[in-house]
């Protein structure tokens, strides 16, 4: 019903107006990972410039705004990498300094000790609201891998809070 | 214990969502957005030529949104003062945009700043008013150019800016860009450098001893390189040893060549879309190695 280049022309437009509307959480969620703000704000910074300069790659306008997060989570996976973490495999642990940003000693070592992966599934479902299979496109991974990452990341929560002694216990749950 | 769990998520919930956007950043992640959509705007025009003109087209349409402007011509009335004399300020002066006719010029303008009383002050103020003159008679043109190809049926955009290019201890350059895109894409750029010692316009010839054939030494050296950049790349393209049709090959730069000083004092040329290779190629640049035209510089 529409030419191809209208087409066009509307996906640039959403996929700005949906970063102009999401820009801070991409940046909360950036900050979960580096947390340093010169960093978070680069990582979208990036990302939106990307998006928009590829914005005729996008196939669907329903998808935009996951495919942004898409974008935006690979940016930030590509920060840790050069900021030598070394890889962002979901077998490392991301070792973060969270410092006096979590008051809380357990939920501090909880994350602490999460993978970033497993993280990052809890944040997009928690905090973002985002469905699991939604999820699995943004990480580019299967539902059932991330089905597990949720499982994982839980777990390691409530475990670590309630101390009831998981070690090891992650290599059981994938 | 759910409910602790709950809590526990809660707390993090909390802390997840501390952080926001500072505005610094916001400002600069649009200007970044600006800048993707002018990329993309240049990808797509070089795709017209290859033949996906419709597509193109619309996608060139849309790239200016009025709300953003606003971000750009602040940021570009923050340009510092030049050579402690000379400033740039940019006005957007024309506007439009139905969704079928966008429209964004920005005019720059050089003014002089301050109460210097030299003569080479009084020779800056006289090249500001010449090179804002013939820039104004640039953009009138081309925004008379726009508003009557709006009778028209098809999709237009006409994008005027500019920018401050290679200052140097001795010379600024401003850049003019005007870009019209109808089906394909057309770009022009015009420059103009200022003595800042003199406050003069400097044309090519001002550079060389009199009597040197620059003309000659700088347009071999083009060929070189024009030569150089195509055997190295088949995607590039230049009018030079063109058998086929050797009356468009490129000769020799004439008066009338832009060019502008880079900031290592290296001489960039630039030539219009079309002027010296295919239009595909855009408007392209040569730097003239120092060494090349050093004994016959002044």
């Amino acid at each position: 019903m529409f030419s191809r280049g209208k087409k066009q022309d509307t996906k640039e437009e959403i996929i700005e107006q949906t970063i102009l509307k999401k820009y801070n959480s991409y940046y909360r969620m950036a900050m979960s990972f580096v947390h340093n703000e010169a960093d978070a704000a680069d990582i979208v910074q990036e990302g939106a410039y990307k998006a928009i300069k590829n914005s005729d790659s996008l196939k669907y306008v329903e998808y935009a705004e996951t495919w942004i997060y898409r974008i935006m989570m690979n940016e930030i996976y590509r920060r840790l990498d050069t900021k030598k973490f070394d890889s962002i495999d979901d077998e490392i642990f991301v070792q973060i300094q969270v410092e006096d940003k979590y008051e809380n000693i357990d939920l501090k070592r909880a994350l602490n000790s999460m993978h970033a992966k497993d993280k990052a599934v809890i944040q997009l479902k928690y905090f973002e609201g985002l469905k699991l299979d939604e999820i699995a496109y943004i990480l580019g991974e299967k539902l059932s891998t991330v089905k597990s990452r949720l499982y994982r990341g839980l777990k390691k929560l409530r475990c670590e809070i309630d101390d009831c002694g998981m070690k090891g216990d992650e290599h059981n749950a994938g | 214990m759910p409910d602790n769990f709950n809590t526990i998520l809660g707390l993090y919930k909390e802390q997840y969502e501390k952080p926001a956007m500072s505005d610094k950043a916001v400002f600069k992640m649009k200007q970044r957005m600006e800048q993707g959509k002018k990329e993309k705007r240049l990808m797509a025009k070089k795709k017209t030529y290859k033949g996906w003109a419709i597509a193109a087209a619309v996608a060139l349409a849309i790239l200016i949104l009025p709300n953003t402007s606003g971000t750009i011509a602040h940021a570009m009335g923050n340009i510092p003062v030049l050579g402690g004399f000379f400033k740039v300020i940019t006005f957007r002066n024309y506007q439009y945009d139905d969704g079928r006719n966008i429209a964004d010029v920005a005019v720059p303008e050089v003014t002089t700043e301050g109460i210097v009383d030299s003569s080479a002050a009084e020779t800056g103020r006289k090249t500001a008013e010449e090179i804002n003159a013939e820039i104004r008679d640039i953009t009138d043109k081309w925004v008379e150019e726009f508003k009557s190809n709006m009778e028209g049926e098809g999709y237009q955009n006409t994008t005027i800016d500019s920018e401050v290019i290679a200052t140097t201890e001795n010379y600024f350059t401003l850049k003019l860009t005007c870009f019209h895109a109808a089906g394909d894409g057309y770009e022009e750029n015009h420059f103009y450098t200022i003595d800042l010692n003199t406050g003069e316009k400097i044309e090519l010839a001002d550079l060389f001893k009199e009597g040197s054939d620059y003309k000659k030494v700088i347009s071999e050296n083009i060929k070189k390189q024009m030569k150089e950049q195509m055997a190295a790349d088949d995607s590039i393209m230049y009018w030079v040893d063109n058998e086929e049709y050797p009356e468009w090959n490129f000769k020799e730069i004439t008066d009338d060549t832009s060019f502008y000083i880079n900031e290592n004092g290296e001489i960039v040329i630039c030539f219009n879309e079309g002027d010296v290779a295919p239009a595909v190629m855009g408007t392209v640049e040569f730097t003239i190695p120092k060494a090349i035209v050093a004994d016959i510089m002044n």
